[in-house]
């Protein structure tokens, strides 16, 4: 962990793969189908409220950032809370992917799986 | 368009998510969801999924504002990163860790809690009761400057205050510096006539300066003149707001009408205003308008006296006063005086009914008893938990932590027990005081002050808090000094092992087990003695047959039945009207029912025997028809009953009851003997003995009882006895029109069945004796999860000894053995101090309930026995569990 530059924020596994997420859904990344990804990819089940608290202590971190879409009738008329990921964001998804890439260094016979 | 998402689980959602973009973006989402949702499994899967899902998402909000960091961060965090210096340190965090803490062990701190709970809810509930009926029944201004003044003893609770002779009271009121604004009071229980239905009511003849005295103000009208106090002048009368408002229907034209009391009509005055009616529930006052004759009387002492301490005076300088002004009246006066007591109380404690306060005192030692228990059980709770901690703690003090944060720590967790036990404790406390108010039977609310104050005050509730945070705080404190005490590096080379609880440890829980089980004996002990002492007086030999007895009560009016003969026509009149039903199997009459709670008594002069003074011993009086004896079935055991022969101008009569024979003539036949109640008296023939019968509940003994023939001598207090083929109630219309028609204008002062007359009777002690078994069954759950939780604790320490005992060839039984000797101990030594400690509350118990309770052996031979045998199953089966061990599970455990 001391590889990791001391202002970028720590992030959390569950974190970790909601940046993700947003970044694999691109312009559609809101909610629904962020959970539907998360749980299609990794196979755990996500909690909406865990993933809603997730993405406001990402935005306050501020490794996320989010627009509002446009109100649609099937929602009650309500928007959607569109979801992107900020520079900084950016950063702290390279250096937790980096930390576990140094981790898993001469590994990978073991953790691919065949 | 789909059909919208519950509104309920919306609101729930919109609450919970403060900020309104996020709501619009949650709510929006789930709306989507909900949709498809409805489309795969139907509208109303869907709406348990969207209400699943909102209760879900809310908590998870709710949660993440109010416990910032808790969520999905923790499984990453070490202890050791956890302390950012500066940020960390404050109360709040150490309060949020606290309740951590006792989340990650639920069913001990619900334990806790519910413990304490109980505790306390018992506690507030009786407070509440003694407050309102015994600390502070009477609640208007000035009420402490007021005292009662009597001839009685002041060392007597059960002393009659109205006790004072007129003369005695005319010196007083001269004499006396320290006190003034004195007033007196005389009972009169005026029948009130000339209306639809006659009833009796409860009056006090009171001197003109009662009201002054009291600093109460009438609502409507004027209170009582002083030219108002002379004979002939009195026919006036101040009424209650209660009376005026139940018979008048509150029409303020009543001041100056006329009313009918004792057949002569009285001018209303004044009515009071609404609150206490003093004394003793007055509903009528009327002027005390005595003779100078009467006034002088000074051998008989009947008035109820009142006076104010004078400005700067205490209790104690007119206690002085008081006295020196009697020691000179005994000199003075040594015929009438010579044994004359004196008190001077606090009015409170004057017109309080002298059994509630030792009543309500068994009761609150109860409750007390019961917080001990729960102290016990909690202290037992949080030290073994102390002892488990010890470890987290040492490691804590190894990486900085300083010993003081730790016992704060501790103590913070006891703040949280304390202040979830009183949430939990307020409604249990609110519920019991209204159970209270209802259960209250009608017999104690007519006669005991204060019932309207019965409710759950804030004091209450202060002193409730205050006793439940100072109890965990106490327990969780000597835990937390082990902890601050505990050498770091001692324990942490035990290696957080389980090992065998240190010899101090295990005494201190085993005598804190043990003193659960003593104090619950103790409970259960006296509970039982009172259970049976109210059976007794209800179910027990009483000596006459309660069933199938109707019974009307009344007092005659002084004036129109001033002399013998309207009485008897009174009395023939009614027995002639329903002697012909065939309802009815037998009649009589009597002056005091048992156990309606009055008598009365005469000197007696054995004919034959010189008695001093001193020697004279008074016996109960009745007066009787001859049906009473038949209707009640109190057998007449010598000669004859009394019979219709016994006439005013025929030979004077009496039938005794064996008790007073055997004061009187013991070994002989009393049958021919004669006696006299006044020097000055006629003599009166023994014709027959009968059986003794309990009149009195309170006092377990027969008293020496003899009856007159009402045909000789007839008073104005009567009771009717009726005993019926079927339901007594049956003839309660016929018994009432029966009297009416004897008289319309006498009213029925009570009409009920013989049993209900006695029920009521002990209604008070009946249901302070069920209250109390509530608690002791509380008690006894208490301490056999004391016992439970320590074995069960003991035994887990020593997991690894005995799986190596068992690995080593130990036999199931030589296991369980181990453990049980613990449980052993405990009861053993829990049931000897308590049965000591039973004995002790038993005798005290005889000494203060007047002799209604006796303490016998086998009630408390019987709970030991009980309480022992499931103390020692409560330890057995935590042991046994133990014994099932595998060893090499035991083994590996660390």
């Amino acid at each position: 962990m001391a590889a990791m530059p001391p202002t970028l924020p720590y992030l959390g596994e569950f974190e970790y793969a909601v940046l993700l997420a947003v970044m694999q859904l691109g312009e559609d990344a809101y909610a629904v189908p962020m959970r539907e990804l998360i749980e299609g990819r990794t196979g755990r089940p996500v909690a909406r409220g865990a993933l809603y608290t997730a993405l406001e202590r990402l935005e306050a971190k501020g490794c996320l950032r989010s627009r509002m879409g446009d109100p649609t009738p099937e929602r009650g008329g309500r928007a959607r809370r569109y979801f992107a990921v900020s520079p900084l964001g950016l950063r702290a998804l390279r250096s937790t992917h980096t930390a576990f890439a140094r981790l898993s260094q001469g590994l990978e016979a073991l953790l691919e799986e065949s | 368009m789909p059909p919208a998402p519950p509104p309920g689980a919306e609101h729930l959602l919109r609450a919970a998510v403060r900020d309104p973009e996020w709501r619009d973006a949650v709510l929006g989402d789930l709306a989507e969801e909900y949709a498809r949702v409805g489309q795969r499994c139907g509208v109303h899967r869907a709406r348990r999924w969207y209400w699943r899902q909102a209760l879900a998402i809310a908590t998870r909000v709710s949660a993440a504002r109010l416990l910032p960091g808790s969520a999905s961060r923790r499984p990453w965090r070490t202890p050791a990163l956890d302390v950012e210096p500066g940020v960390r340190l404050t109360w709040l965090s150490d309060a949020r860790y606290a309740l951590r803490a006792l989340g990650a062990r639920p069913s001990l701190s619900a334990a806790i809690v519910v413990t304490l709970a109980l505790a306390l809810a018992a506690n507030a509930t009786v407070f509440s009761l003694a407050d309102a009926l015994y600390l502070r029944p009477f609640r208007f201004a000035g009420v402490d400057r007021l005292v009662v003044v009597s001839s009685a003893s002041e060392r007597d609770p059960l002393a009659d205050r109205s006790s004072v002779a007129p003369a005695d009271y005319r010196d007083w009121v001269r004499e006396s510096t320290m006190l003034s604004d004195f007033a007196a009071a005389e009972f009169w229980d005026p029948n009130l006539s000339d209306v639809d239905v006659p009833e009796q009511l409860a009056g006090f003849r009171v001197s003109p300066g009662f009201f002054r005295a009291l600093r109460t103000e009438p609502l409507l009208g004027r209170t009582f003149l002083d030219e108002e106090a002379a004979p002939g002048r009195n026919r006036r009368v101040v009424l209650s707001h209660a009376f005026w408002t139940r018979r008048f229907g509150a029409d303020p034209a009543v001041v100056g009408r006329s009313v009918r009391l004792n057949g002569e009509p009285h001018e209303v005055v004044g009515v009071m205003r609404p609150g206490p009616s003093v004394p003793y529930g007055a509903e009528v006052w009327a002027p005390l308008a005595y003779t100078d004759e009467e006034w002088r009387e000074r051998a008989r002492g009947f008035l109820l006296v009142l006076a104010r301490l004078g400005e700067g005076r205490t209790l104690g300088s007119a206690r002085a006063e008081m006295n020196a002004i009697v020691a000179r009246q005994r000199h003075q006066f040594p015929d009438t005086h010579a044994r004359r007591d004196i008190s001077v109380v606090s009015f409170t404690r004057g017109m309080s009914d002298g059994g509630t306060g030792p009543f309500l005192g068994v009761w609150q030692a109860a409750a007390v008893l019961l917080l001990l228990i729960a102290c016990a059980n909690i202290a037992n709770l949080l030290m073994a938990r102390g002892t488990e901690r010890q470890h987290e703690f040492a490691v804590r003090l190894a990486l900085g932590a300083r010993r003081w944060r730790l016992a704060l720590q501790v103590m913070i967790e006891g703040a949280w027990l304390a202040a979830f036990s009183i949430i939990v404790a307020l409604p249990l406390a609110a519920m019991g005081v209204e159970g209270l108010r209802r259960g209250l039977p009608t017999s104690v609310i007519r006669w005991v002050a204060g019932y309207e104050f019965l409710k759950l005050d804030v004091a209450v509730l202060l002193m409730t808090a205050a006793l439940g945070a100072a109890a965990t705080l106490f327990f969780s404190l000597l835990p937390a000094l082990q902890a601050s005490r505990a050498a770091v590096s001692d324990t942490l080379r035990q290696g957080g092992r389980t090992t065998t609880v240190s010899r101090s440890r295990r005494w201190v829980g085993t005598a804190l087990a043990a003193g659960q089980v003593a104090l619950t004996l103790a409970l259960v002990v006296g509970s039982a003695l009172i259970l049976g002492a109210v059976d007794n007086a209800v179910n027990g030999v009483v000596g006459f047959d309660k069933q199938r007895v109707m019974t009307a009560r009344l007092t005659l009016a002084d004036g129109p039945y001033a002399d013998q003969e309207p009485r008897r026509q009174f009395v023939a009149r009614v027995l002639e009207r329903l002697q012909s039903m065939p309802a009815i199997e037998s009649l009589g009459a009597v002056s005091f029912l048992p156990y309606a709670g009055n008598s009365s008594n005469r000197p007696i002069y054995p004919e034959g025997v010189e008695l001093t003074a001193a020697e004279v011993r008074p016996a109960d009086f009745q007066r009787t028809t001859p049906g009473y004896f038949a209707t009640l079935r109190i057998p007449v055991l010598e000669g004859r009953g009394l019979s219709d022969a016994d006439r005013a101008n025929g030979r004077q009569v009496a039938v005794v009851s064996r008790s007073f024979a055997d004061r009187y003539w013991p070994g002989q036949s009393p049958l021919g003997r004669r006696f006299k109640i006044a020097p000055d008296a006629p003599w009166l023939e023994v014709v027959g003995v009968s059986g003794d019968i309990l009149h009195d509940w309170f006092m377990n003994q027969r008293r020496p009882t003899f009856y007159r023939p009402l045909g000789q001598d007839a008073g104005l207090t009567l009771a009717f006895v009726v005993r019926t083929t079927g339901n007594p109630t049956d003839v309660a219309g016929e018994l009432r029109r029966a009297i009416s028609s004897a008289d319309p204008d006498q009213p029925v002062q009570e009409l009920l069945p013989m049993e209900q007359v006695m029920a009521d009777k002990v209604g008070g002690i009946n249901y302070l004796a069920k209250a109390l078994a509530a608690m002791g069954g509380i008690a006894l759950v208490l301490a056999l999860m004391g016992i439970y939780s320590l074995v069960a604790y003991l035994a887990a320490r020593r997991t690894q000894e005995i799986g190596v005992r068992i690995a080593l060839g130990a036999t199931r039984w030589q296991v369980i053995r181990l453990n049980v000797h613990q449980a052993l101990v405990i009861t053993g030594l829990g049931l000897t101090m308590g049965t000591a400690l039973a004995l002790v509350l038993g005798r005290v118990m005889a000494a203060t309930l007047y002799g209604l309770v006796s303490l016998e052996w086998l009630p408390v031979a019987i709970m030991t026995a009980v309480l022992g045998l499931t103390a020692l199953a409560a330890g057995f089966l935590p042991a046994r569990r133990a014994a099932a061990l595998d060893p090499t599970d035991a083994l590996r455990t660390s």
